[in-house]
């Protein structure tokens, strides 16, 4: 809770200059502020044309996403600012990926804007797919001087550039790990507080499992989303060096104490089938009040507190993932508006993602729609915010704010966002299954994976 | 006595035979059973274990699909896939019947260059297709779809059709040629109506590949010819699935294989064993 303080103060261009991770690109963009400023405030020729786009039609895919529906509600205004019509192509997550995928590696031309999702993002943005925004971003005459790049938190951009520090997307979605208690009153009967570190966590399960018929923790079968913040808590990780060294370590004494803890966990404090459960299901347990304590993003624990079917909105609290003894390492992810590179309509497009990204169009789809996983510090730190995410008495705002902060000043989300993650993540989810289903040890299990995901990440084509 | 012994036998293992089909269609039904009561399910209640045994049924999940785009993907399959199948059926039942009755050489390499679409797996097909209907305009249209499925389906009519011609005897139509009748007004007259059975399994099964297509559908189509098994999956979505509606959508896609299939059950056993014994 302390940590949520810890540089909320400082801006995204201090986080992520003081992490090295994009110097260069801030202070391009700095630069590009001030000869904006210099020259008067002006708005760019590109936004203060009106419907300078007349007869233009774009094209834009996405997944399904509650965001996406905000955006099509707003879309009147833009389209008579800018005389452009507007289409969105909306399919399901997993359908998305496949056919962007094949869309994008076939250098396609079907989309002008597209989501690029964040475990893809490596992938997309390193084979050369996507457009870099600097040259938009330098351009006053295209970009607007108030559309203001730095009030992104740094977690939420970092997976959006590339090598040569080139930014590709600006985030429309973020997501911060965090933990939420459906039932505190069980763990406050008992006098027994949050837990902070997973030694606790594991007291507090033992204290707490099957009172009141009530498992004391509960979690989906993503593992390679749930497992790696316990494995850096550990000491461990998924890479050796990513994005340079590819190099999977699995097998290291870290990493199988990690996944021996995070089996345990599985096998003796969740609900009987949890091995099979999706997030969904996880969700549905807690909103039911049928198990405890979950680990997951931010928007996936909000429904206890906000949902009309949740049975523990008095009782819901939430805190900080718990720190291992090298840490606490929450993930963080951020999904981004991008512009693929067989777009013949690239101007459009990105006049399309400042409008979708400003802070305006954040202040209706967060503040007034309820769209609250947002990327904008700004936003964040409204006290509308601050007030719609006031639950129980607790500021959730300032947890979601440090995780995404963190992560960018961290960087220790960058193995997620490799080409090869995808390879990686599948050994990740088997493992924990073979262990937690006691088929093996975690020290075998943790090998096998090992073997396996260099044997893929090779077949990818990546030297080790 | 002896003859009680046997009969006492003869009762007891056809007892034991019946048990073990009744276990068997349990095991093989109970998935399905479970995913149509699911579909009646309320939300609240599709994973609350035990608790959720007995329920209040509900329409919810179905009146629900259709404010979606349901209706319009199932109409997508409903047409792609009678399409594909009644052309698969007009070009490639002459087709068997000629590859049967004619007398050539290469008839075997013809044969088996007619199968080569079946031989490879569909996504050794897709990026192929893909580009080229990128090219010509046919992505996410029905025409594109009924063109895909055409070129598997009729693989599957010629060679299941063919077997059938082979094992029908040929007197009939020698005695229509006698007769006078031309190859073409035998075929139509004396050999199609012969071959109802035939037909309707070979339709049945065209009807079943398109209809349950998910990859060419998932790869070839966006909003507007996408057809209902790649909408079910779209109830999967970021921010949680919609189960009682995927179970719904499940049951719907279903239900139209299963009444054509009940309907038509007595050609399709008489379909399937035809052209087993010849002569």
């Amino acid at each position: 809770m302390n940590s949520s303080k810890t540089g909320s103060n400082k801006t995204a261009v201090d986080t992520a200059v003081s992490a090295g991770v994009f110097r260069r690109d801030v202070l391009r963009v700095a630069l590009a502020g001030s000869a904006m400023a210099a020259m008067g405030l002006r708005a760019p020729a590109v936004l203060a044309q009106t419907k300078q786009f007349s007869g233009t039609t774009l094209r834009i895919a996405a997944f399904q996403h509650i965001f996406h529906t905000y955006i099509q509600k707003l879309l009147p205004e833009f389209e008579e600012q800018t005389g452009m019509k507007v289409e969105f192509d909306l399919q399901a997550f997993p359908v998305y990926n496949q056919r962007m995928d094949l869309e994008l590696s076939t250098h396609g031309s079907s989309y002008d804007v597209c989501n690029i999702t964040h475990s893809f993002s490596g992938r997309w943005i390193s084979a050369g797919w996507m457009t870099p925004f600097n040259d938009f971003l330098s351009d006053p005459n295209k970009t607007a001087a108030d559309f203001n790049p730095d009030d992104f938190v740094s977690g939420t951009q970092v997976a959006y550039y590339n090598d040569k520090k080139e930014l590709h997307g600006f985030a429309w979605e973020a997501g911060a790990m965090m933990m939420a208690a459906s039932r505190f009153d069980i763990l406050d009967k008992q006098g027994i507080a949050m837990p902070t570190t997973l030694a606790e966590l594991t007291e507090v399960c033992k204290a707490t499992h099957n009172k009141s018929g009530v498992s004391a923790f509960v979690v989906d079968r993503l593992h390679h989303w749930n497992f790696p913040p316990y494995l850096m808590g550990f000491g461990g990780k998924v890479f050796r060096d990513p994005p340079k060294d590819l190099m999977p370590v699995l097998d290291s004494p870290e990493a199988i104490e990690a996944a021996t803890y995070y089996a345990n966990l599985l096998s003796n404090y969740c609900p009987p089938g949890v091995l099979s459960y999706t997030d969904d299901q996880a969700m549905r347990n807690q909103l039911a009040g049928r198990a405890n304590l979950r680990i997951n993003a931010m928007s996936w624990l909000l429904p206890l507190a906000k949902s009309d079917d949740s049975k523990v909105k008095d009782t819901v609290r939430f805190a900080l993932m718990p720190a291992g003894p090298k840490g606490s390492f929450p993930a963080c992810n951020a999904n981004a508006y991008g512009i693929p590179a067989g777009s013949k309509q690239k101007d459009a497009a990105w006049a399309f993602i400042q409008w979708a990204t400003s802070k305006k169009t954040f202040e209706k789809t967060a503040l007034e729609m309820g769209g609250l996983a947002t990327p904008r510090r700004s936003i964040i730190e409204d006290p509308r915010y601050k007030q719609a995410l006031t639950i129980n008495g607790q500021d959730i705002a300032a947890m979601y704010l440090d995780v995404l902060e963190r992560s960018g000043r961290d960087g220790y989300m960058a193995y997620r966002t490799v080409p090869v993650w995808p390879q990686a993540g599948e050994k990740i989810n088997k493992a924990i299954e073979r262990i937690a289903s006691g088929q093996a040890d975690a020290a075998t299990s943790m090998k096998s994976a090992q073997a396996e995901a260099i044997e893929d990440i090779k077949k990818a084509g990546v030297k080790l | 006595m002896a003859t009680s012994k046997l009969a006492a036998a003869a009762r007891r293992n056809e007892f034991i035979a019946n048990t073990i089909v009744v276990v068997l269609a349990i095991i093989t039904l109970l998935p399905f059973l479970w995913f149509v009561v699911m579909s009646f399910k309320p939300a609240d209640d599709i994973f609350a274990g035990i608790d959720g045994f007995f329920f209040k049924p509900t329409l919810e999940n179905y009146t629900s699909l259709w404010s979606d785009r349901f209706a319009s993907s199932m109409m997508n399959s409903f047409i792609t896939s009678s399409v594909s199948t009644i052309l698969a059926l007009l070009i490639g039942t002459p087709g068997a019947y000629a590859l049967s009755r004619a007398t050539m050489k290469q008839e075997r390499t013809m044969s088996l260059l007619i199968l080569a679409s079946r031989m490879a797996p569909p996504v050794a097909f897709a990026i192929p297709y893909f580009l080229v209907y990128r090219y010509m305009g046919l992505l996410d249209t029905r025409l594109g779809l009924i063109i895909v499925y055409l070129t598997f389906n009729l693989a599957l009519v010629v060679w299941l059709m063919r077997n059938f011609f082979d094992g029908t005897p040929r007197a009939l139509e020698e005695a229509a040629w006698i007769d006078g009748a031309s190859l073409w007004k035998t075929f139509m007259v004396i050999v199609l109506p012969m071959s109802g059975p035939a037909l309707v399994t070979t339709a049945i099964l065209c009807f079943l590949y398109s209809w349950n297509d998910f990859f060419f559908a998932l790869t070839l189509t966006r909003n507007n010819a996408m057809t209902a098994p790649v909408e079910v999956v779209n109830f999967m979505n970021y921010e949680g699935w919609e189960w009682g509606k995927i179970a719904a959508g499940g049951t719907l896609i279903m239900v139209p294989v299963l009444a054509f299939s009940l309907l038509m059950r007595k050609y399709l056993v008489a379909g399937m064993t035809a052209g087993a014994v010849k002569g």
